[in-house]
């Protein structure tokens, strides 16, 4: 089983078409979707976690991109600019998955990107800006 | 016999590259091993550090005269304003001044930061006009080599000791101690506990007026006790002993500062600040400063404030140690509170550990303060009197 978690830009004229039905329904994936904001004069995104047979998220995710879906894998569009962090450590009590952290020894900050759910309170929360979504 | 060391013996030592130096983190562990006596025989510098959100800082400038010359009455760098009430050419820029034009997104910490960095700052300037000052009005770009000093020079940084805060509302509220979430879903704090300078010589001993210290990456010194400056010690029902309430006036070179060391930031919904790095180095003059420097997290204690309630004095929720903050979760009120530091530990570590190799280089030594802090003072609410 993998899983993945990945952000699907949909352009305006495809905003109809039920991509994410056809993911579950012909290639047994699970779709847990996390964030979505799409409206239909100009698209949207949409984040989702996949979860299924690494050959089926494959071709699921290739037949996302016949349908001029665009995918991106999430740290792609959550930018932690660690020359900007300073390891305060403020954002990791916003976060609401334990995302963020500050190791035990080191005392910098970690991002698991597998826990993030893109809900961009860490984003309000840096003093510093370092961190960025593209959502 | 109890040792003791002078200033002059100590700085000899670092001339002479044999100054046995070690971190405020450092020490606690080697105290626990050989004991404060022997301990305080081998080591004659403890460095400590922090690195923090602190508001009440600022920069000093003098652009220099143009020619026609003007008497700078309204001055703006990059669209946030400076006060000009000074001579002819002479400014002092807040560190939380916002921008005219963008507002909480860019202000006067973040002049500091591109000044620091070399950027070239929109200059304009408005005068009345003098008979000896004839212009009216200038528009230039300024950099850190154009002008003539960038002094920094903050009247309260380096707070002894912080509370810790939280929100009891039902709404999420925007604070200068960060966004906390409704119904206690997170607690904020900020002092670099056992690596904080004046939590390591909480008496004031041997940080003072002219105390030499590490600012921003450049060599600085402390020229007064800070504003609100009321350093108080406060026995909990364990008899712990809880200080809090020590400020520190400093004063530096901003153009040898290092964005590592100074940096811009913004509290969404309240404002600007300006990050601060400080180190201060203690000098083992006996074993009683020996056992103020092994001073640890779990030994430092801090209230925690219910910042929903709006008004001057708010409730305490309760105190709690550095050691129970830094391992991520306190308990209050029966509740699981998720926690956050504002001031970066691993930067305080990094800048005691730069202090420590720098006066090991022998480039840096240690100033006797020329004069003590007043062991009393008040901090006086204001009073609205018609």
């Amino acid at each position: 089983m993998l899983r993945k978690k990945v952000i699907l830009t949909f352009p305006p004229k495809i905003v109809e078409k039920p991509v994410t039905y056809q993911l579950i329904k012909e290639f047994g994936l699970w779709i847990n979707i996390l964030r979505a904001k799409i409206e239909p004069s100009t698209g949207g995104k949409l984040v989702i976690e996949i979860k299924g047979e690494e050959s089926q998220v494959e071709k699921g995710l290739k037949f996302v991109r016949e349908m001029e879906v665009g995918v991106d894998f999430l740290e792609q569009e959550v930018m932690w600019d660690k020359d900007r962090c300073t390891d305060c450590g403020v954002c990791i009590s916003i976060c609401p998955t334990g995302a963020l952290s500050l190791d035990k020894e080191t005392f910098k900050l970690q991002f698991n990107y597998e826990e993030c759910v893109v809900c961009g309170y860490c984003v309000d929360a840096c003093p510093l800006q370092a961190i960025k979504v593209t959502f | 016999m109890t040792t003791k060391r002078t200033y002059e013996e100590i700085n000899a030592k670092i001339k002479r590259g044999e100054a046995v130096v070690v971190t405020a983190e450092e020490v606690i562990s080697m105290v626990e091993e050989k004991g404060v006596k022997k301990a305080t025989e081998e080591i004659d510098v403890v460095t400590t550090g922090t690195f923090g959100p602190m508001c009440s800082s600022g920069v000093i400038i003098n652009f220099g005269h143009s020619d026609p010359p003007i008497r700078m009455q309204k001055v703006w760098l990059n669209d946030v304003e400076a006060y000009a009430g000074l001579a002819a050419v002479d400014v002092y820029l807040g560190a939380t001044q916002l921008s005219e034009s963008q507002g909480m997104e860019y202000g006067g910490a973040h002049v500091i930061e591109d000044l620091i960095s070399e950027k070239k700052i929109k200059l304009k300037a408005m005068s009345y006009g003098t008979d000896c000052y004839p212009r009216r009005e200038i528009e230039s770009y300024i950099t850190k080599e154009s002008i003539n000093q960038a002094i920094l020079f903050n009247p309260r940084n380096c707070y002894q000791n912080y509370n810790v805060a939280v929100n009891t509302s039902d709404k999420k509220i925007y604070t200068y101690m960060g966004i906390l979430l409704p119904n206690m879903g997170n607690a904020n704090y900020c002092t670099s506990g056992q690596l904080s300078p004046l939590l390591n010589d909480s008496k004031f001993i041997t940080i003072g007026i002219g105390t030499r210290i590490f600012l921003g990456g450049a060599q600085g010194y402390i020229v007064w006790e800070g504003t609100q400056f009321s350093p108080q010690e406060i026995k909990d029902e364990d008899g712990w002993v809880i200080y809090k309430g020590g400020t520190l006036a400093v004063i530096g070179n901003l153009k040898e500062m290092s964005t590592d060391y100074i940096r811009a930031a913004i509290f969404k919904g309240y404002g600007v600040s300006l990050v601060v790095g400080i180190g201060i180095p203690i000098p083992i003059l006996n074993s009683e400063i020996m056992k103020y420097v092994t001073v640890k997290d779990e030994d430092i204690y801090t209230e925690i404030i219910d910042y929903s309630y709006p008004r001057l004095k708010k409730p305490s929720l309760g105190w709690v140690n550095y050691k129970q903050l830094r391992e991520g979760k306190i308990t209050i009120q029966g509740k699981d509170v998720p926690t956050s530091p504002l001031s970066s530990y691993a930067k305080a570590r990094e800048i005691a550990q730069k202090l420590k190799e720098e006066i090991l280089r022998g480039n840096f030594l240690l100033q006797e303060p020329i004069q003590r802090f007043p062991q009393e003072s008040k901090f006086k609410p204001l009073l609205e009197i018609h």
